[in-house]
C-alpha cells in the first residue's frame, strides 16, 4: 500500500484555527494528530482586575458566535459570586436570548458550515446558485435569531444590554408579539431543514465510538442556562464542583490540556444533551428527531450536526412558549443592582457547542480577582483525537482525498469554536 | 469585472466575520453577486493567489501573524482592518499591560514555557492599511457602505464626529444625565450610539475621533466621579493601543 | 374644477342664499334644499360633487342625511355646518364620512377654500409617501386668525381632545424618559406629560427630523431622481413658547425663498398644540430671548391652571379641531387672573438671564470678534456636537447618497449636522476652514446672537438652555457667551468714560488754511488754491474732500480738486450755491479758512493701477476728477490705456480750459470733449457725453472706468458702459451726499446703512447694487 500524507493546514468551515494531520506508511498508521495552533488568547488574565460592569462585556469577546453564552456564563459566575440574585423576569429574557443565539448557531452551522460536504460543494456561496430556496430560507432563519437578540440585547454578537442583576433595557411587547408570529411562521421552513436533511441522510457517514457524554440537567425543561452537570456514566454533580469533571490536566512532553472523566475522553455539544436530556425535548422538536433517524443513546459523531437540527426546532418552540409568557405577564423596569459581596462563584450554560464554565473570584469592591473559563470545544479537543485515531484505521484503504475529507467532516461535525479556546492544544499519537 | 475579496483572522473571536455572513438576506444575495468571494476560511475551502481587496479581522499577537499578515499584504492590492481588532488592536490589548510571562503563567500556570505571544497590535502597526471598518463587532451596514463605495469608484470614508452626534440623533437621554459615565465624546461615531441606546454607555471600541480633546474628556470623567485611575481603566479596554501611542 | 356641483342644505334662507350666490360666483353650480327629505329627493335623483349641510334640519336631521348619502352616493365629499357644535355630532359626522364641521358663522370664502381644497385633495388620514405631482393631503390650511378667542377645558375636555385628535393623526408629546424628559409617540392620553421643564431635544426634530429620504434615485448610465416627500399627520402636543418660537424661525428659513417641499409638508400636516410653561428648567433664560410667552404660531395653546386649562385658539384649524373633539366653557375672571399670576411667576422664576438687551448683540458680537475669549472658552470643547444636535434652532444638514448593493437604485439622505463638528468646512481638497476650535465656537454664538437675526429677522437663540444642560465641559451656553462678551463691552466703555481712551481733541475744529490764489472758471464757479498756515500738507488721495468752514457762516463738504502729487498746496473747485460757497467766492488771496479733513475713500488707486482707463467727467464732475486725472498723468506709466471724456452743457460752461487743452495734445492719452449744445465758436463734437462712449475701442476686461457728474448722467453712461462689456465691479462712481459732519456720526450722508463720508463718496457699481436708495 502507499503512503498517506495529509497535511491540512487551517480547516475550513470552523471557526477557528485547527490542523489536521495523518501520517501512514504501507498501511501502518504512524500518527494522527488534531493539531489547534491558534494563539492563546489570555482572557483570564485580562480578565483580573476589572470592575463587575465590565467583566461580562468583555468576557464576551471570548467568541462571536457564541457571545450570548459567554455573557450568560460569565453573569451567572458574577452573580454567583457577588450574592445576586435575578428575578423570574430576568430568567425569562435570558433563556429567550439564550434561543436566538442556539437558533443562529446551529442553522449557521448545520447549513452553512456542514452542509456543504453532504451536498458536495466547497462553502454555501455556490449554494446560493444551486439551492437558492434552501439557502433563502436559512439567511431567513438566521435573521430572525438576529432579531430577537437585537430586540432583547440591542445587538446579537457582544449582546450590550445584559447586566448582572438583569437587563439595562427591556423589549418592546408589540415588536415582541410580531417576532412570535415570525417564529411560528418559521417552523415550517424547519420542516422543510428537516426534509432536506432526511433527504441526505446517505451522505451522513455511519462511524460510531461509545464515550462519555456531559451535559447541563434540569429537572424542569431540556436545560441550557440552568441545571447541574450530568453524565452518561456518572451521578450528577453541581456546577461548582465542575473541576472534579473536567480534570484539566497536562500530558507530559506535550502541549496538552486535556479533560477526561471516567473514560479516557468525553463528548459535550448537541449530542450529548439529547442523548441525556431527549425526553424533554417539545413535541415538534421530538418528532423532528424522529423524521431524522436520531435515536438515543447516538454514537455517532457525525449526526451531531442533525443533533442540532433538532434543538433549533426545539429552541424555536420553547421561544414561543417563553415570548407568551412574557406577553401574559408584561415586563417591567427593575432597579439596578446595589448590594454586592466579596466571593467566588461558578455559571454554566450550555452554549451551542457545549458545556461552558465561567469561575469568578471577587473582592468586596467589585473588582474581579481571578477568573477560570472551561469552553466547550476545549472539552471536545481530546474526544475529537480519539475518535480520528478510531477512525482512521477502518478507513486507510480509501483514496487520499477521501481520509482527508472524512476527517474534515468529523472535525467539522463537532462544531469546534477554536478561537474561543483559552488554551493551545497540541496533541501527539505515537 | 467583480473584484476578487478575501477574508482572513487573525486573533480574534470571528465575530466580525460573522456578521458579516449574518447580514440582511437579499443584501448576502446582493454582495454574493457584487464581489467574488475567494478566499474565506470560516465558510469557505478555497483560496487563490492574489486578491483585490483582502479584509483582515484580528490583531497580531504571535509571530508567525506578523509573517502570515506580511504575506497577506503582498498579495493584496487593498486591504482593510475588519474590527476593532485589526483596527485599533482592540480587547486583545488589554493584556499588554502585563508582562508577557506573567500573563503566560496565569492562565498556564507552569506550562507556560510552551506558549509565546507578543504584545497585541493592531493590523497597522504591521503593514500598510488602505481602511478600516471599525467596531466591536463591526457594524455591518457600515461594511457594506465600503464595499458600496470602492465599487462605485469612491474613497470611502468615516465620520469623523464622536458617537454624541448619533446620540443625540436617536432621541437618547446623555449617559452622564443619568448617573453613568461614558466615552463617547471622544470615540468615533458610526455606530448609531448602539450602546447607549441599548441602555449601557460606549466603551469605545471604534477608536477615538481624528483629533480628540483628551484632556477635556478625562476632566468631564473626573467631574462625574471617576478616580484618575478609573479613567484610565476605562479607556484601557479597547484603546490601549492608541492610549500608549499618545 | 370649477364645473363641480354642490347642494347646500339649510333651513335658514339667508344662509342658503348668501352660500349659492358666493359658489355660483366662485364658478360653482349650485343647487339648494330646504330640508332634510328634498335633499334626500334630490341626492336620489343626481349626483353631487360636494354637499353642505347643516346639522339642525326641521324633518331629517344632518345626520340622516349624511347616512342616507353615505349609503347611496359615498363619493359625494359631505361639509357639516353648525350653530350649535358637540363631540357627540362631531364624531358622528366623521364617522359618516365627513370631510369638516365648520362652525357658524363662518366666511363664505372660508367654506370656498374648503370645497377647493377638498375637491383638490385626497383622503386626509391616508399615509402619503408620494412623487411631487401628488399634491399633498391636508384637510385646511392652517391660517392665523385674527380674533384670538380664549376657553377653558378640563381635564376630561383635553382628554377628548387628545383622543379625537389620536384618531386621525400621530399624538406626539413630552413623556419621561430615565429621569428626563423627551418628546415620543405618546398612545395614551396619561402618558402625556404636561409639567414637564424642558425636553432633552426639542419637537423640531418632528418637523426637521435627524434623518430624510429626499430623493429616490434609479443609478446607471440613464439615471432617475424622484422626489420623495413624506406626509403622516401629526400633532404634538405640549409644546413650550420658546419651541414655537424655533418654529417661526424654521418656517421663515423653510417656506420662504427656495420653499422646501420636504419641510413643508410636514408642517403643513402638523397640528401645533402649545403649552405655556410654568416651571422654567434651571438653565433656561427664555424671557431675556423673548420666548417666554407666544402670540403667534401655534394651533392651540394651553395653559395649566391646576386641572383645568385655558386654551387660546390661534388658528381657523386650531379652532375646528377644539370644536370638533370637544367642549369648551368660557373663562371666569378668576381663570383669568390665575393665568396672569402663574405666567409672571414662571416669568420670574428663570435663574438666567442676559446682562445686555438682545438688540444690543449683534454690535456686542461684531465689536468683540477678535476677542480671546473665543480661544478660552472652547479650550475644553470636545467637539462633540451636543450642543447643536439638542438646539430647536440649530438646521445645518449633510446630504449623502445611499445605494443599494445592486447598484442600481439608491437614495439621496439629509441628516443633521452643524458647524461645531470638526470636519462641517472641509473641502475636497482637505482644506478645512474652521479647522480649530475657537472659530467654531465664536461661529455658533455669532449665529445665535448675531447672524441669524440679520438674515431672517428672529433671535437665533430661544434660550430653552438644552445646549447648556448637554454640554458635559459647560461652555455652551449662548447665554454665558453673551453675559461675558457683554461685560467686557461694559469694561470698555467704563474704561471710555473713565477717560483712558484717548479722544480726539480737534474731531471738530477747523485748521486754518490760507488762500493763495483764486480763479474763475464759468460763470458760477472758481478754484481756490490753499496752504495750511502752518506749513503741512493735506495728505489727501484724489477723491477725498474737505469740509471747508467759514465761522459764522458755516462748513461745508468740497471735493479736492488737485492731486496730491501736485506740490504741498491744494485745490478746491467750487460752485456757489450755498451760503459757504457764496463767502467763499467773495474771498480774497490772503484770506484764512478753516479747513477739517481729507475724508471719504476717494478713488482707488491701487484697483486702477495697471488697468486701462476711461475717466468721464461731466460738468463739475470734472472737479474732483481733476485730481485723479492729474495722478494718473503724474503716474503715467503705472497705468494702462488712458481715455479723457469730458462734457459741459455748452462751451461757455467749459472749464479748466487751458488744463484741457494741455490734455488733448499730450501722446499717450486719448481726450474727447463734448459739449451738450454747440454755438458758432465750436468746432468739437456736439451731443451728451453718452456720444463719445459707443465709438471707444476698449479690451474690456482690462478697463475700470470713473465716472462722475450730475445723477442724471450716470444712468446713461452706465448703460453704455456695460454695452461695452464692462462688469459693474469695473465702474467706479462718486456720489454726493449732504456730509455734514465728515466723520461718521451726524447721520445726513446715509444711503441705506452706509455712510457715504466713511465708506465713500467713491463706490464702485458692484457695491451700489446692494443699496437701494443709491440707484
Amino acid at each position: 500500500m502507499s503512503s498517506i500524507d495529509i497535511k491540512v493546514h487551517h480547516v475550513t468551515r470552523v471557526e477557528g484555527h485547527g490542523n489536521i494531520v495523518v501520517n501512514a506508511t504501507d498501511g501502518v498508521l504512524e500518527e494522527v494528530r488534531w493539531e489547534v495552533p491558534e494563539s492563546p488568547r489570555l482572557f483570564e488574565a485580562m480578565l483580573r482586575g476589572r470592575h463587575y460592569s465590565d467583566v461580562q462585556h468583555i468576557a464576551s469577546r471570548i467568541c462571536g458566535i457564541c457571545s450570548i453564552a459567554h455573557s450568560t456564563a460569565s453573569l451567572h459566575a458574577s452573580e454567583a459570586a457577588l450574592g445576586v440574585k435575578v428575578s423570574e423576569q430576568t430568567r425569562r429574557l435570558r433563556k429567550l436570548l439564550f434561543n436566538a443565539e442556539v437558533l443562529e448557531s446551529h442553522v449557521l452551522h448545520a447549513c452553512c458550515l456542514a452542509a456543504p460536504d453532504f451536498l458536495g460543494a466547497p462553502s454555501v456561496i455556490p449554494l446560493v446558485n444551486t439551492h437558492k430556496d434552501v439557502v433563502v430560507k436559512v439567511m431567513s432563519l438566521k435573521r430572525l435569531a438576529y432579531k430577537l437578540a437585537d430586540l432583547l440585547a440591542g445587538r446579537k454578537t457582544h449582546p450590550i444590554s445584559c447586566i448582572v442583576g438583569g437587563f439595562s433595557m427591556l423589549p418592546d411587547l408589540e415588536k415582541l408579539e410580531m417576532i412570535r408570529d415570525a417564529l411560528i411562521a418559521s417552523l415550517a421552513d424547519y420542516e422543510a431543514l428537516v426534509d432536506l436533511f432526511k433527504s441526505l441522510a446517505g451522505e451522513i457517514p455511519s462511524f460510531e465510538r461509545e464515550t462519555e457524554y456531559i451535559a447541563l440537567k434540569d429537572p424542569n425543561e431540556y436545560a441550557f442556562i440552568s441545571g447541574d452537570i450530568a453524565s452518561s456514566d456518572t451521578a450528577t454533580v453541581p456546577i461548582d464542583q465542575y473541576r472534579s469533571v473536567t480534570n484539566e490536566f497536562c500530558v507530559p512532553h506535550s502541549t496538552a490540556k486535556y479533560t477526561k472523566n471516567v473514560r479516557d475522553a468525553y463528548q459535550v455539544g448537541a449530542l450529548a444533551r439529547f442523548n441525556i436530556n431527549h425526553e424533554q425535548l417539545h413535541p415538534k422538536a421530538k418528532d423532528a428527531a424522529v423524521e431524522l433517524g436520531l435515536k438515543a443513546p447516538c454514537y455517532n459523531p457525525y449526526m451531531i450536526t442533525i443533533a442540532q437540527v433538532v434543538e433549533a426546532v426545539h429552541a424555536t418552540e420553547d421561544s414561543i412558549l417563553l415570548i407568551d409568557k412574557l406577553l401574559e405577564t408584561g415586563v417591567t423596569k427593575e432597579p439596578e443592582t446595589a448590594e454586592i459581596q466579596a466571593g467566588c462563584g461558578v455559571g454554566a450554560v450550555e452554549a451551542p457547542r457545549g458545556i461552558l464554565f465561567h469561575d469568578y473570584t471577587y473582592g468586596g469592591d467589585g473588582i474581579l480577582t481571578e477568573a477560570n473559563c472551561v469552553i466547550p470545544t476545549n472539552q471536545n479537543h481530546n474526544n475529537i483525537q480519539h475518535d480520528m485515531e478510531a477512525l482512521v484505521p477502518t478507513i486507510l484503504d480509501r483514496p487520499q482525498e477521501e481520509i482527508r475529507l472524512m476527517l474534515e467532516m468529523l472535525v467539522r461535525a463537532y462544531d469546534p469554536c477554536i478561537s474561543c479556546s483559552t488554551h493551545m492544544l497540541q496533541v501527539r499519537f505515537k | 469585472m467583480k473584484p476578487k475579496v478575501a477574508f482572513f483572522d487573525f486573533t480574534c473571536c470571528e465575530g466580525c466575520q460573522l456578521d458579516t455572513l449574518n447580514i440582511e438576506g437579499q443584501d448576502l444575495v446582493d454582495l454574493v453577486s457584487a464581489i467574488d468571494i475567494v478566499e474565506f476560511r470560516e465558510v469557505h475551502t478555497g483560496k487563490a493567489d492574489h486578491y483585490d481587496i483582502a479584509f483582515v479581522e484580528g490583531s497580531i499577537t504571535r509571530e508567525s501573524g506578523i509573517e502570515r499578515v506580511k504575506d497577506i499584504r503582498a498579495r493584496s492590492d487593498m486591504l482593510i482592518a475588519l474590527g476593532a481588532c485589526a483596527h485599533i488592536g482592540g480587547i486583545n490589548c488589554l493584556k499588554n499591560h502585563l508582562e508577557m510571562d506573567e500573563a503566560l503563567e496565569i492562565v498556564y500556570g507552569e506550562d507556560a514555557k510552551y506558549y509565546d505571544t507578543i504584545p497585541a497590535r493592531p493590523v497597522s502597526a504591521v503593514v500598510p492599511v488602505d481602511f478600516a471598518v471599525p467596531g466591536c463587532p463591526i457594524n455591518t451596514a457600515e461594511l457594506l457602505r465600503v464595499v458600496k463605495d470602492i465599487l462605485l469608484g469612491k474613497t470611502p470614508s468615516l465620520p469623523n464626529y464622536p458617537v454624541c452626534v448619533e446620540c443625540k440623533m436617536a432621541g437618547n437621554v446623555c449617559v452622564f444625565e443619568r448617573g453613568g459615565t461614558c466615552l463617547g465624546p471622544v470615540i468615533r461615531g458610526g455606530c448609531n450610539a448602539v450602546c447607549v441606546t441599548a441602555g449601557r454607555h460606549c466603551w469605545g471600541c471604534r477608536g477615538l475621533v481624528d483629533d480628540p480633546n483628551l484632556d477635556s474628556q478625562k476632566d468631564v470623567l473626573k467631574e462625574y466621579g471617576l478616580t484618575v485611575d478609573q479613567v484610565v481603566e476605562k479607556f484601557k479596554i479597547y484603546n490601549t493601543y492608541s492610549e500608549v501611542a499618545q | 374644477m370649477r364645473e363641480h356641483s354642490v347642494l347646500i342644505v339649510d333651513d335658514e334662507p339667508i344662509v342658503r342664499e348668501s352660500i349659492r350666490d358666493w359658489l355660483t360666483e366662485a364658478g360653482y353650480q349650485v343647487t339648494t334644499a330646504e330640508t332634510g327629505e328634498e335633499a334626500l329627493e334630490l341626492v336620489s335623483a343626481r349626483d353631487f360633487s360636494v354637499l353642505v349641510v347643516d346639522l339642525r334640519l326641521p324633518g331629517s336631521t344632518g345626520i340622516a342625511v349624511l347616512e342616507a348619502v353615505k349609503a347611496e352616493r359615498p363619493w359625494i365629499r359631505t361639509i357639516v355646518i353648525t350653530a350649535y357644535p358637540s363631540a357627540e355630532t362631531a364624531q358622528e359626522a366623521k364617522r359618516l364620512g365627513a370631510v369638516d364641521y365648520l362652525l357658524k358663522p363662518f366666511a363664505p370664502d372660508d367654506l370656498e377654500r374648503l370645497i377647493n381644497n377638498t375637491l383638490a385633495s385626497i383622503p386626509p388620514e391616508a399615509t402619503v409617501i408620494g412623487k411631487a405631482e401628488a399634491p399633498v393631503a391636508v384637510a385646511a390650511p392652517a391660517e392665523a386668525i385674527e380674533v384670538k378667542e380664549t376657553f377653558v377645558v378640563d381635564r376630561e375636555g383635553l382628554r377628548r381632545l387628545f383622543d379625537g385628535l389620536a384618531s386621525s393623526m400621530e399624538t406626539i408629546g413630552a413623556v419621561e424618559r430615565q429621569g428626563r424628559f423627551v418628546f415620543d409617540r405618546v398612545k395614551q392620553f396619561d402618558d402625556l406629560r404636561l409639567d414637564h421643564d424642558v425636553t432633552v431635544q426639542s419637537p423640531t426634530r418632528y418637523l426637521f427630523p435627524a434623518r430624510e429620504t429626499m430623493l429616490t434615485m434609479e443609478l446607471g448610465a440613464t439615471p432617475k431622481t424622484t422626489p420623495t416627500i413624506e406626509a403622516t399627520p401629526q400633532v404634538l402636543f405640549g409644546v413650550h413658547p420658546y419651541d414655537l418660537h424655533a418654529i417661526e424661525l424654521l418656517d421663515e428659513v423653510f417656506m420662504t425663498k427656495h420653499a422646501d417641499p420636504n419641510y413643508i409638508s410636514r408642517r403643513q400636516n402638523t397640528v401645533l398644540v402649545g403649552l405655556d410653561c410654568l416651571k422654567p428648567a434651571p438653565k433656561a433664560f427664555a424671557p431675556s430671548m423673548g420666548t417666554d410667552r407666544s402670540d403667534t404660531g401655534f394651533d392651540l395653546l394651553l395653559t395649566d391652571l391646576g386641572g383645568r386649562f385655558m386654551v387660546r385658539v390661534g388658528s381657523q384649524r386650531g379652532a375646528d379641531l377644539l370644536a370638533q373633539h370637544t367642549t369648551t366653557t368660557a373663562p371666569t375672571d378668576q381663570d383669568i387672573a390665575m393665568q396672569h399670576s402663574l405666567l409672571d411667576e414662571a416669568r420670574a422664576a428663570y435663574g438666567v438671564s442676559l446682562q445686555a438687551p438682545r438688540e444690543r448683540l449683534p454690535k456686542l458680537l461684531d465689536d468683540h470678534y477678535d476677542d480671546e475669549y473665543w480661544e478660552e472658552r472652547s479650550e475644553t470643547c470636545l467637539s462633540c456636537g451636543s450642543c447643536i444636535m439638542v438646539c430647536p434652532t440649530c438646521f445645518c444638514f449633510d446630504v449623502v447618497d445611499e445605494v443599494a448593493l445592486d447598484l442600481k437604485t439608491g437614495e439621496r439622505i439629509r441628516k443633521w449636522d452643524g458647524c461645531m463638528l470638526t470636519d462641517f468646512a472641509v473641502v475636497a481638497g482637505g482644506e478645512n476652514f474652521r479647522h480649530d476650535k475657537a472659530s467654531r465656537f465664536r461661529h455658533r454664538i455669532f449665529r445665535k446672537g448675531k447672524y441669524v437675526l440679520e438674515r431672517y429677522g428672529m433671535v437665533g437663540c430661544v434660550g430653552c438652555g438644552r445646549c447648556a444642560t448637554a454640554c458635559l465641559p459647560d461652555i455652551a451656553s449662548p447665554a454665558e457667551a453673551f453675559n461675558a462678551i457683554a461685560e467686557k463691552a461694559k469694561i470698555e466703555t467704563a474704561r471710555r468714560l473713565i477717560g483712558v481712551a484717548a479722544p480726539e481733541q480737534d474731531l471738530y475744529t477747523p485748521k486754518p488754511a490760507q488762500l493763495l490764489r483764486v480763479e474763475e472758471l464759468a460763470a458760477n464757479e472758481k478754484v481756490f488754491e490753499f496752504a495750511f498756515e502752518d506749513g503741512s500738507t493735506l495728505g489727501h488721495g484724489p477723491g477725498q474732500f474737505v469740509e471747508v468752514s467759514i465761522p459764522g457762516i458755516g462748513e461745508a463738504p468740497i471735493s479736492i480738486s488737485s492731486s496730491p502729487t501736485r506740490g504741498d498746496t491744494f485745490q478746491l473747485a467750487v460752485r456757489n450755491v450755498g451760503n459757504v460757497t457764496r463767502a467763499m467766492h467773495n474771498l480774497e488771496a490772503g484770506a484764512v479758512v478753516g479747513i477739517r479733513g481729507p475724508f471719504g475713500n476717494g478713488f482707488p488707486i491701487d484697483e486702477l493701477e495697471w488697468k486701462d482707463l476711461v475717466l468721464v467727467g461731466g460738468g463739475i464732475g470734472l472737479f474732483p476728477l481733476r485730481s485723479l486725472i492729474q495722478y494718473v498723468l503724474d503716474r503715467r506709466d503705472r497705468f494702462g490705456e488712458v481715455t479723457i471724456l469730458c462734457g459741459s452743457r455748452s462751451p461757455a460752461d467749459r472749464m479748466f480750459e487751458a488744463e484741457l487743452a494741455e490734455w488733448s495734445k499730450l501722446d499717450g492719452i486719448q481726450f474727447l470733449e463734448t459739449v451738450d449744445r454747440g454755438d458758432e465758436s465750436w468746432n468739437g463734437h456736439v451731443g451728451v457725453i453718452t456720444t463719445l462712449i459707443p465709438g471707444l475701442e476698449l479690451s474690456p476686461a482690462k478697463t475700470t472706468s470713473v465716472v462722475v457728474g450730475p445723477p442724471i448722467m450716470y444712468r446713461f453712461v452706465i448703460g453704455e458702459l456695460k454695452k461695452k462689456g464692462l462688469a459693474d465691479e469695473q465702474i467706479v462712481l462718486s456720489l454726493e451726499r449732504r456730509m455734514k459732519c465728515g466723520v461718521g456720526k451726524c447721520g445726513h450722508c446715509q444711503i441705506n446703512g452706509v455712510y457715504v463720508c466713511q465708506e465713500g463718496p467713491v463706490f464702485t457699481l458692484a457695491e451700489l447694487r446692494n443699496l437701494r436708495e443709491a440707484v
